[in-house]
């Protein structure tokens, strides 16, 4: 299958701090891939880089052939890559329907098409009961599943969700991980950065394990859950993966 | 439903037209004709704010640089080379959204009240320029219009009338503007960058491009009423072209009224312009500043218990005495 996303010995600095040092993976198309490590790693970053919010150092990304590094994050956007935030920004004096609408005016600058399209990931996200409440009412999860949305709305071919499970609690990373389950069973590409190992164990085919700005391990999720080194810096001496039921068969 | 309701809509707008239309048929008091001239006015301008300052939450206190630009283009053309100031309205028009540009390039780079204090810096650059070189536009002295009598194709007139349907037209072009661009994708966009420019960003909004436009747009509109206002007073100096005052006004009356919304500059104007036009009325000659100081404890308790602006408090009233209004809204948005 095709490459959708390759990234390729991305570095930044942030003064002395070496936030992503010489990183380098790549994302075939279809394929659900989850990026892991501490607090600090470069996981956060790294999303910035690709997404054009932050400017590389050094190293290139490409995305379906195109060299992203120097495009603005709209640029990447209408390439086809769209993304959530790790705290969600939804537009909060908009309603549902008018935050997912914005996003949509990115193919179609008709609003009853881009009302029509909004309505659609609305749906799928399973928010339609809220579609014309202000967004600031809306609960984490609703925020999460408002975001993807919106994401949705501007028809990409390639996702990247920066911790949508965090501060859930275990029934609604359930209902999370079933919908991102859904978003790749539509053939999305989706990266994930993830803290929680039972949602990443549950969809990712693909694990990339990044230290201090460095990818430390990559693998499929049983071979990265026993790697000493990923062990040691990450999951802790204590862990223990045990097949959650509903985990993806990998 | 909706067309039901856009039927209302334009009722009420028909019956607003009318009654505004024939205004200065029943008001003949030139005092008061003045007081409606000058609501209008500054309900344009608050209009023209409201676009970028009110959608897209770019405070500018900076304004008055276009409302001046406005005012000495048409007067430069007027008296050094014989042009209808109708005709020296579009061309200040013109060069306050070419002037916009550099102006934004420079102050977008900055945001929120860094934003709102390089705006202030421009206006008051301007003025210091035409303050200083006393060539190009008579300094700091300024000067009079010619006073032609009643010459319709030169804007001027010899009742308040005509100044009066002028202004009107003028804020019924804002209005205009300002409707088709809320129902767009813009206006969307707009409310997007003002709620948060990264997230906008994200999702595929250009948003350097977008404040680019509308600040021309919001430039264009503030300078035709600056040459109205100049051919209305048959003055101008850059103490009356670049007044600080024009830029705090002109984001006064929309966040008093309610920035993002449609009405809201009007609502405002109409509510600080009376207030202040009676105040001085009534207590003007009581003891210096008493006015004043009312109205801004006035001004105060707006911005202490309606943050969000007066207009709020009309739709929450509209809403609790017609509850069926609430019902059909919803029900429009969602069929």
């Amino acid at each position: 299958m095709a490459e959708a996303l390759v990234v390729t010995n991305l570095s930044k600095r942030f003064g002395g701090l070496r936030a992503v040092q010489g990183l380098s993976f790549s994302v075939r198309e279809g394929e659900t891939v989850a990026l892991i490590g501490p607090n600090g790693a470069g996981k956060t970053t790294s999303f910035h880089l690709i997404t054009g919010f932050h400017r590389a150092d050094a190293g290139s990304v490409k995305a379906f052939g195109r060299e992203l590094v120097g495009l603005r994050p709209h640029q990447i956007c209408a390439h086809g890559l769209a993304r959530t935030f790790q705290v969600a920004r939804p537009f909060g004096t908009m309603t549902v329907e008018a935050n997912v609408m914005t996003g949509a005016f990115l193919r179609d600058r008709r609003p009853e098409v881009a009302r029509e399209r909004a309505r659609e990931a609305i749906e799928f996200v399973g928010l339609a009961a809220k579609a014309m409440s202000p967004a600031r009412d809306l609960t984490t999860i609703d925020q999460r599943r408002l975001e993807m949305a919106r994401a949705l709305a501007t028809q990409p071919r390639l996702l990247l969700l920066d911790e949508v499970m965090a501060g859930l609690n275990p029934a609604e990373i359930d209902q999370a991980v079933a919908l991102v389950g859904k978003l790749a069973a539509r053939g999305l590409t989706i990266v994930v950065v993830e803290h929680v190992m039972r949602a990443i164990m549950a969809v990712a085919r693909h694990i990339v394990v990044l230290d201090h700005g460095q990818k430390i391990a990559e693998g499929n999720p049983n071979e990265v859950v026993a790697n000493p080194e990923v062990i040691r810096a990450y999951l802790g001496t204590g862990y223990v993966h045990a097949p959650a039921a509903g985990a993806a068969p990998c | 439903m909706i067309a039901k309701l856009a039927r209302r809509g334009a009722v009420w707008l028909g019956a607003l037209a009318l009654v505004m239309l024939a205004l200065p048929l029943v008001v003949t008091s030139n005092f008061a004709l003045d007081i409606c001239i000058r609501v209008l006015l500054f309900s344009f301008i608050g209009v023209a704010w409201n676009l970028m300052g009110g959608y897209a939450k770019q405070l500018s206190l900076g304004h008055a640089a276009y409302f001046g630009l406005g005012a000495y283009t048409s007067t430069i053309l007027l008296i050094d080379y014989d042009v209808s100031p109708w005709i020296g309205m579009l061309a200040g028009g013109v060069v306050a959204a070419l002037a916009s540009l550099p102006i934004g390039a420079l102050c977008f780079r900055l945001r929120g009240p860094y934003f709102a204090i390089a705006t202030i810096a421009t206006a008051q650059v301007l003025m210091l320029l035409f303050l200083k070189f006393r060539d190009f536009a008579w300094g700091a002295e300024g000067t009079t219009m010619p006073n032609l009598g009643d010459a319709p194709l030169m804007m001027q007139f010899d009742g308040k009338a005509p100044y009066y349907y002028i202004v009107l037209a003028l804020l019924a072009l804002g209005l205009a503007v300002t409707w088709r661009i809320e129902r767009s994708w813009v206006g969307y966009y707009l409310v997007a960058i003002g709620e948060d420019e990264d997230a906008a960003e994200a999702v595929g909004v250009n948003a350097a491009r977008i404040k680019r436009d509308i600040y021309m747009i919001s430039a264009f509109l503030t300078a035709l009423a600056g040459t109205f206002y100049v051919q209305y007073i048959y003055f101008i100096d850059p103490n009356t072209a670049f007044s600080f005052n024009v830029s705090v006004e002109a984001a006064l009356v929309s966040i008093v009224g309610g920035i993002g919304t449609l009405w809201g500059p009007v609502l405002g104007t109409v509510l600080l312009e009376t207030t202040s036009a009676l105040l001085q009325s009534w207590l003007g000659s009581a003891r210096g500043g008493v006015q004043l100081t009312i109205y801004s404890l006035i001004l105060m308790a707006v911005i202490l218990w309606r943050p969000t602006g007066l207009i709020g408090l009309f739709t929450d009233a509209w809403r609790r005495i017609v509850p069926a209004a609430a019902k059909r809204e919803r029900a429009s948005a969602d069929g």
